[in-house]
């Protein structure tokens, strides 16, 4: 892919990240910071269809900005073809991992498997 | 550069006396998004913690709710604030905004991009984070 296509979808997935934390941060401050960090109440925010999908939203927009942005911090330290690719490939690999590892959370929570 | 400043390493590179409020930002937007990367897998890990049901939850949950945690979470969102701040400066100057028109290069050669907007825009984003922090602390520690 195209450095200039990548730096688009940094930029992209920075700007709607932006946009969905805000919300997600609001909601904490809705009921009050500690009671809603309850067990109940988190519960009842995983088992909202509309929250999940914006929960996997944020991870996935997050991940995606967050791994490219170390790829980019590791690539201005180092330059090298093998390099290069390592950090790459390594960086889409723990991208997926977290996204594999959080999205477990947020589907067995939803579908009550707690 | 010479081979002095090289010799001074990180804190020679650091130095915004030398290089300007831009080098601190660059460094600033690096350190908090490496942060932000760590809270965030830290995050992920720390609410996958309700699997374990309510007592999992409320042993994790007590770590996080002392002091020493408020703050760590206040550096967050310093962070958070700081690099989304910046992040959108950044963004605009690839867009051309705020860069100011091409001009012929004179002596002593000022680039056009490092002008006083970009500098209202490093010092308002760190404004901001020492504001969102004062906020969440009082939020925090008020309950």
């Amino acid at each position: 892919m195209k450095e200039s296509t990548i730096m688009k979808i940094h930029y992209g997935t920075a700007l709607a990240a932006v946009g969905l934390v805000a919300v997600h941060i609001l909601m904490r401050l809705t009921t009050g910071f500690a009671d809603s960090l309850e067990y109940e109440n988190v519960l009842a925010n995983y088992r909202s269809v509309p929250y999940v999908v914006m929960l996997e939203l944020i991870l996935i927009l997050l991940s995606v900005h967050g791994f490219n942005g170390l790829r980019v911090i590791l690539l201005e330290l180092k330059q090298g073809r093998v390099y290069e690719k390592a950090v790459s490939y390594g960086c889409v690999v723990a991208m997926i991992g977290l996204i594999g590892y959080g999205s477990r959370t947020i589907i067995m929570t939803n579908m009550g498997m707690v | 550069m010479t081979e002095d400043e090289h010799r001074e390493g990180i804190k020679g590179m650091a130095n915004p006396g030398r290089y300007g409020i831009e080098r601190v930002a660059y460094l600033l937007m690096r350190l908090s998004g490496l942060g932000l990367l760590g809270y965030f897998i830290a995050h992920i890990y720390e609410t996958s913690n309700i699997l374990r049901g309510r007592m999992g939850w409320d042993e994790f949950l007590a770590l996080t709710q002392t002091t020493e945690g408020h703050i760590f979470l206040a550096l967050v969102i310093g962070m958070c604030v700081f690099h989304t701040g910046n992040g959108i400066r950044i963004m605009l100057g690839h867009g051309g905004v705020g860069v100011g028109k091409p001009t012929r290069p004179d002596y002593p050669y000022d680039p056009a991009s490092q002008n006083y907007r970009h500098k209202i825009g490093i010092y308002s984003s760190i404004v901001l984070a020492a504001v969102a922090m004062m906020y969440g602390m009082a939020v925090m520690f008020g309950e």
